[in-house]
């Protein structure tokens, strides 16, 4: 049955380059994942979460910390524990899907329920329902080289659930297919991970099938788990500047502290306008700030009055179709502002009040 | 959420029962790997160190046993520098050399011929110019011989009768040049026509829009950038011929000219036999061969900076106007010279009663041929056993030798287990050792000890094995490494442990790699003739040891009868093994000679 991952203080050293130095892939990681839960671990190439996906897995040892399924310890170096992957009991999807080429689909799924020596009746029926879970019954007998990328992963998905494991853990499964399947497995993906109600960890570098997917999101980044929250609360309340940025708040506006209260902060910009923001983490009275905005909370030409209003200059204007992006300069800073519509409103060259509503204002510490 | 929702499907089965968590020992990895240095060690290891005591010490190992009190580098110094010995190290140098300069010649023409010109029927020039590559070398020179004797050489004779006053004569050091450099030649074909399809063409249209002619371009961009090639393709069959008996055997034997390779046989030939010499020539040869080989992977190791971009080029084919006939018309005669020429000699002396030719008409003569010689060359018991002897060590050798290269291509390519590094490295030397040299270092090791593996058909087959060891691993390595390593982590996920995994997944997944490394290690083991010399007794007489008795006894139809069976035998077998591995077989009977 699907099981709580406990994964504490987890860390793995490589050592790299010439002459040799030694770099954290995973520097001193920690999370829990409910029963039935699902997260997904976000973050650029080499930030380690694949690594830490891999430890989960036993594939890889780390070399510090531990790893708990369902309040057994599966790795834990420092008593001498190390549970090898077959014996883990655990599903897993890779990037690559690695479906065996030389079985046909049925075999490909039966392998996991061979190895565990499951009577034969018993394999014939929960290959059938895993199968048609996946929507995929009707190509039992195919051999699998024969299949489409997408009807690939679903065989790769079937043959890690087929067997009921304690965690499903899936390694980037929707980067290899192209743009339009990717979108539709994305939302069949949680949709059979739910039903089936398996404990999941997922990674990848796609921040839309990370809130698609997650019922959580953990941040990473150079080895270190930054955030790990719902996605509303990574999107709205990022813990700092690398996870705002990583969400889409792409511009940066610099200032000072002025004060804060428990929620908000005044700061100073190089203008000298001062602007309202929340309060982020590393900000200090009289220190150096800076404010992360996403380029499509700037809102042209407000109605009515507010805080946070100035005047912007139009520098450039990319019209999209559907949107337009322009370039603006405000509180001495040139950002970028998104508005939605098929009318590019603003000239090159045009004065315009923007609001910078202060919620979406988030100021950290530099 | 609806997290806690157990699936109406999956949650009921509960009769899959979870895998017992039990972790493998941790000391498993090291015992394998010390199983695997230890069964290197006897088959590579021992026998070098063997033969190198040997070439220290002068007491006889069958009739003394074996001392170690007078090992002493004085006895190596005195072999040496005896004048015999750099005689024939002289000779050596001067037949290999000259042989590797004409196969330069004509490789590098062939290459250029097939890969960069619009001379007519190139794939067919290309693929039957491969075809002396599989030729054993003793059957090349046998068939040499019969054309180029000076006596009774069908070229002579035949020129003698249509007036013509010329004559060669085979059985001099030209002679072996002559026959090293055109069988040699596919080996310097291979690396530069190889070269010159990888190289991007743009590079020589970039030098032509700067100005260059097309004979400047060749020598300055051209010829620079494959140098690499050549000079390693050279280095290659430099080696490969300086450890080839069979050819000095038939060719320089006659004319008393002694090579490094027949000396050593001569050495162990004697009565009594000098199994201390021969010890020390063969490390001569092994040192000369070693520094050669070193050279040769430096090269090819610094030839990154050439061409090969990994993408595939469409190469620039020069149009020879009529000119492009007179490239036809030389590979014709290549073509003649080394496949066409030999394969009737052998097939006239094979099938013909007497050999000796009164006019031309008589050679068109049916009534002047027959099945006579291989009717007495079956009535020989000993043509039987030998063919039996060449199966028998050829399987043997193929299973062993398979699994075997199997076990430690997976552990150097998939694990981490501990040494990895070491078996790689012993796995390498013997790409250094000439069969030949492989063949005494055998003696060495088995003859002194009583009840063991000399006079067995198992030490030809494990010399075998320990010869053809660093191809097979490499080859193998090759087919592993294509293998995705996530199929096989998704079966440990699955529950599978690693045998289970390689019995499921990594062989049937690897099985044309394997299939094509094993059948090729038989056919390299039943046409190895250098390390067999050594290793063969009355009982386990082999194939081409059986051949070379022929031939030195004498009966020239019965030599050319035997050859042309093991030829149709080998050819048989490399169509197969061909059609299995699409062309792997090909690059591998490169280092066998």
């Amino acid at each position: 049955m699907s099981a709580e991952l406990r994964v504490e203080q987890l860390r793995k050293v490589f050592v790299t380059g010439h002459p040799p130095v030694q770099k954290a892939a995973i520097d001193t990681v920690s999370f829990t994942i409910a029963a039935g839960e699902i997260v997904v671990l976000l973050g650029p190439s080499g930030c380690g979460k694949t690594t830490t996906l891999r430890c989960v897995a036993g594939l890889e040892h780390p070399n510090s910390g531990r790893i708990v399924i369902g309040g057994t310890a599966y790795t834990d170096p420092a008593a001498g524990v190390l549970v090898p992957p077959r014996s883990r009991n655990l599903g897993m999807v890779f990037q690559s899907y690695a479906v065996w080429p030389h079985m046909t689909v049925r075999q490909n799924v039966t392998y996991p329920l061979r190895a565990r020596k499951t009577p034969r009746a018993d394999q014939a029926r929960a290959v059938q329902e895993a199968l048609a879970l996946v929507e995929l019954a009707e190509y039992a007998d195919r051999p699998v080289t024969q299949l489409s990328g997408g009807q690939m992963q679903r065989v790769a998905l079937a043959r890690s659930m087929v067997y009921h494991p304690q965690i499903l853990l899936l390694d980037e499964p929707l980067s290899n297919l192209d743009a339009q399947l990717r979108l539709r497995l994305r939302d069949d993906l949680r949709r059979i991970i739910k039903r089936a109600g398996l404990t999941a960890l997922y990674v990848t570098h796609d921040q839309t099938e990370a809130v698609v997917l997650g019922d959580r999101i953990g941040v990473m980044r150079d080895g270190r788990l930054l955030q790990l929250d719902t996605p509303r609360e990574i999107y709205n309340r990022p813990a700092d500047l690398f996870v705002a940025g990583f969400t889409g708040a792409t511009n940066r506006i610099d200032g000072r502290l002025l004060r804060h209260d428990a929620d908000f902060a005044i700061i100073e910009t190089r203008s000298g306008e001062r602007l309202l923001a929340r309060l982020g983490s590393g900000l200090q009275d009289g220190a150096a700030a800076r404010v992360a905005l996403r380029p499509d909370n700037v809102v042209f030409a407000p109605a009515g009055d507010g805080p946070n209003r100035f005047t912007a200059h139009v520098e450039s204007q990319h019209y999209q179709g559907t949107q337009t992006v322009y370039e603006v300069t405000v509180l001495g800073t040139r950002i970028e502002a998104l508005e939605v519509g098929s009318s590019a409103r603003w000239e090159v060259g045009a004065e315009v009040t923007v609001a910078l509503p202060p919620e979406m204002c988030w100021g950290y510490g530099p | 959420m609806d997290g806690q929702t157990a699936s109406p499907h999956l949650g009921e089965i509960t009769r899959i029962r979870a895998p017992a968590a039990r972790a493998s020992h941790p000391a498993l990895p090291w015992l394998w790997s010390g199983l695997l240095i230890a069964v290197l060690g006897f088959l590579v290891l021992y026998p070098t160190l063997m033969l190198l005591f040997g070439a220290l010490t002068t007491t006889n190992p069958v009739l003394e046993g074996v001392h170690l009190a007078d090992v002493s580098i004085g006895n190596f110094l005195t072999v040496a520098t005896n004048i015999n010995v750099l005689a024939a190290l002289g000779n050596s140098l001067i037949a290999c050399g000259g042989g590797t300069l004409l196969a330069v010649v004509i490789g590098l023409s062939f290459a250029w011929v097939v890969v960069r010109t619009n001379t007519p029927c190139k794939a067919l020039i290309a693929s039957t110019g491969m075809l002396p590559l599989f030729v054993p070398p003793l059957v090349a020179g046998v068939a040499w011989s019969i054309l180029g004797s000076p006596k009774t050489g069908l070229l002579n004779m035949l020129m003698a009768k249509a007036g013509l006053g010329w004559h060669v004569d085979l059985y001099s050091m030209p002679g072996m040049i002559f026959v090293f450099g055109i069988y040699y030649a596919p080996y310097v074909y291979m690396f530069t026509a190889a070269a010159l399809r990888n190289m991007d063409p743009s590079l020589e249209e970039a030098a032509e829009i700067a100005g260059a002619s097309p004979t400047r371009t060749m020598a300055t961009v051209t010829f620079p950038l494959i140098l690499p090639a050549i000079i390693s393709g050279m280095l290659l069959s430099f080696v490969v011929m300086l450890g080839i008996y069979g050819i000095p055997a038939v060719l320089g034997a006659p004319a008393n000219i002694p090579v490094l390779t027949t000396y050593i046989f001569a050495l162990t030939a004697w009565s009594p036999p000098l199994y201390n010499t021969a010890a020390a020539v063969a490390v001569i040869l092994m040192i000369v061969t070693g520094v050669l080989v070193y050279a040769q992977q430096r090269v090819l190791a610094g030839r990154n900076f050439t061409t090969v971009a990994g993408k595939a080029f469409r190469p620039r084919a020069l149009n020879l106007g009529p000119w492009r006939f007179f490239t036809l018309g030389l590979a014709i005669v290549y073509l003649l010279v080394v496949v066409v020429l030999p394969s009737l000699a052998l097939i006239v002396a094979a099938f013909r009663k007497f050999l000796f030719i009164r006019d031309i008409p008589s050679l068109l003569d049916m009534k002047q041929y027959g099945w006579q010689h291989f009717i007495k060359m079956f009535d020989n018991p000993l043509t039987v056993i030998s063919i039996v002897n060449s199966m028998k060590v050829g399987v043997i050798t193929a299973v062993v030798g398979g699994i075997l290269a199997f076990a430690i291509g997976y552990t150097i390519t998939r694990t981490h287990a501990p040494g990895r590094r070491t078996i790689d490295a012993i796995t390498t030397i013997p790409v250094a050792i000439p069969g030949l040299v492989i063949g005494v270092a055998y003696l060495w090791a088995w003859i002194g000890l009583p009840g063991g593996l000399y006079g067995t058909l198992w030490i030809l087959a494990l010399a075998f094995v320990a010869r053809f060891i660093p191809d097979t691993v490499k080859a193998l390595s090759t087919s592993l490494m294509q293998i995705h390593r996530e199929l096989e982590e998704a079966a440990w996920i699955c529950g599978r442990g690693m045998l289970g995994t390689i019995a499921s997944i990594v062989l049937p997944l690897a099985r044309p790699g394997v299939v094509a490394a094993t059948t090729l290690l038989f056919i390299l083991a039943i046409r190895e003739l250098g390390s067999s010399l050594f290793l063969y007794s009355s009982g386990t007489m082999v194939m081409a040891v059986q051949l070379l008795g022929y031939y030195e006894g004498g009966n020239i139809g019965i030599t050319a009868a035997f050859s042309l069976v093991q030829m149709v035998l080998l050819g048989v077998l490399i169509t197969i093994t061909h059609s299995l591995s699409r062309g792997a077989a090909q690059r591998s009977v490169v280092r066998g000679g």
